[in-house]
């Protein structure tokens, strides 16, 4: 096993031999990937490549079927490793905000440090208002998640796993549930995030977004990363035919 | 005037019997003590047993690996289906006469028989009220590093048993009125009690109009309280 490059402090996940099926469908067919402390990864690719699996395998949603996942230095998908913990350090934003919705929004931000003993309630609620400052919606805090819209849920949904102090933040196409018009909102908050220097993984249609913020970019295709290059590169530049065709389609 | 005056006379006479002579109104009101005995901790037995019952089930469900999973569920549906599959009292009287036969303390048998009988009724409904939560919230919890048993608690749970309290209002009422045969084992409930005076005043229409009232009255008053709740726990759903 070849470890060293993952304790030198640059990489930050590493996949090896990633497969994963659902029954005889078999969705991820052996990834062999590494994403870098702050890179910003945009996953393109049409539906069904595996790019949603890829993704929710990276913090064990899905759990694969076959090989190795490894983050900040630690094999996650040993059984001894303790899943819960490694998923307080990768944030994760879903296509459907899966907010609390019996919750109020503070409480949506607050209850996970709180639950896990991270915070105290009044730290957690200090954290809570200065996030929520920082995305705008800090007049929000007391208000349920079916009295905001879909923008607003979506950037407390990020803040929510922000809360938990991330090393890693996983979008699974945080706008494609959105109307139009707010998904600028929502990306907005994602730049800005990714100017602090966040590591981030996107899965998106976003291309614009994936243009501009992503620092590499991956093509997926059934089921194995077929391309990959910098935005400029890959957009300029596409190498393979399916890579093509798809982009014709998109662009 | 004379006719309603003598139907007015008639029906306070028999009130009168029914109740005030020989003070039957005690035998009642125990009776009734009784009766709300049994029901409220058979209900605290059965809510308790019936979210165990559905978590297991749930969990079993999902997590297909776990052999011990496997055997508390397969266990869960042994409970269910016995209880489901035989009568209330009949279990009642098992209960009474084999398996808690040296106890004296019949109340007590009774709350654990109604409590066990309604715990695998309960455990159906909240079973189908976990389920029809969103998977997405348990992928929310769990990815926020929550354990799967905190994320059950603290975000499937209160959403599960808000979306299934009319069909746990609808088995609390059936509770409560099934303890009117806790008679069949010597306690004297709120039906024994009507039927004592029955028995004594030879009167049955006053007497079980009587009892009849009191637990219309018990089961509205149930109902109140659950669309009070009801209404408290979609206050999140206001927009």
């Amino acid at each position: 096993m070849k470890t060293d490059n993952i304790t030198n402090g640059e990489v930050l996940i590493k996949t090896i031999g990633l497969h994963k099926s659902f029954g005889s469908n078999h969705v991820l067919k052996g990834i062999d990937e590494e994403i870098l402390k702050g890179e910003k990864v945009v996953i393109i690719g049409p539906s069904g490549s595996g790019k949603s699996t890829f993704l929710r395998s990276l913090n064990l949603l899905e759990e694969p079927s076959a090989g190795e996942i490894w983050f900040d230095g630690e094999c996650i998908t040993d059984r001894k490793c303790n899943v819960d913990r490694v998923r307080t350090k990768m944030g994760m934003v879903f296509q459907h905000f899966n907010l609390f919705p019996h919750l109020t929004i503070r409480r949506n931000i607050t209850l996970a440090p709180v639950k896990l003993g991270l915070m105290d309630e009044e730290a957690a609620n200090a954290n809570a208002d200065r996030l929520l400052i920082r995305v705008g919606l800090l007049e929000k805090a007391e208000s349920y998640p079916g009295q905001l819209s879909g923008g607003q849920k979506q950037r407390i949904a990020i803040v929510r796993s922000l809360a938990m102090n991330p090393k890693v933040m996983l979008f699974d196409e945080p706008t494609s549930a959105l109307d139009p018009e707010m998904v600028g909102e929502v990306l907005d908050v994602m730049k800005e995030l990714a100017n602090e220097g966040m590591t981030m993984v996107v899965v998106t249609h976003e291309m614009g977004f994936a243009r501009e913020v992503g620092t590499r970019i991956l093509f997926m295709d059934e089921g194995i990363i077929l391309e990959q290059n910098t935005p400029k590169e890959f957009f300029a530049n596409p190498r393979q035919k399916r890579t093509i065709e798809f982009l014709s389609k998109v662009l | 005037m004379d006719f309603l005056k003598d139907i007015f006379k008639d029906i306070i006479d028999k009130l009168n019997t029914a109740l005030i002579v020989e003070g039957r109104w005690k035998m009642l009101l125990g009776g009734l003590g009784n009766t709300l005995v049994i029901a409220f901790f058979a209900l605290i037995i059965g809510v308790i047993l019936g979210i165990i019952v559905a978590v297991i089930k749930v969990a079993a469900s999902m997590n297909k690996k776990s052999k011990i999973l496997a055997v508390l569920d397969f266990l869960s549906n042994i409970y269910i289906n016995l209880i489901r599959g035989t009568p209330v009292v009949v279990q009642l009287m098992i209960m009474y006469y084999v398996i808690l036969v040296s106890t004296t303390n019949s109340v007590l048998v009774a709350i654990i028989s109604f409590g066990l009988n309604s715990g695998a009724y309960v455990a159906e409904i909240m079973r189908a009220g976990i389920q029809a939560v969103d998977k997405g919230q348990t992928e929310a919890g769990r990815s926020l590093g929550l354990s799967s048993l905190v994320t059950m608690k603290e975000i499937v749970l209160p959403q599960a048993i808000k979306n299934i309290l009319p069909a746990l209002a609808n088995e609390f009422i059936t509770l409560l009125k099934e303890t009117s045969i806790a008679g069949y084992v010597a306690i004297s409930d709120l039906t024994k009690a009507g039927d004592r005076i029955r028995y004594s005043t030879y009167d049955p229409f006053t007497a079980l109009l009587i009892v009849a009232g009191i637990y219309l009255v018990l089961v509205l008053g149930l109902a109140r309280l659950f669309s009070m709740l009801e209404r408290r726990l979609r206050r999140s759903e206001n927009r």
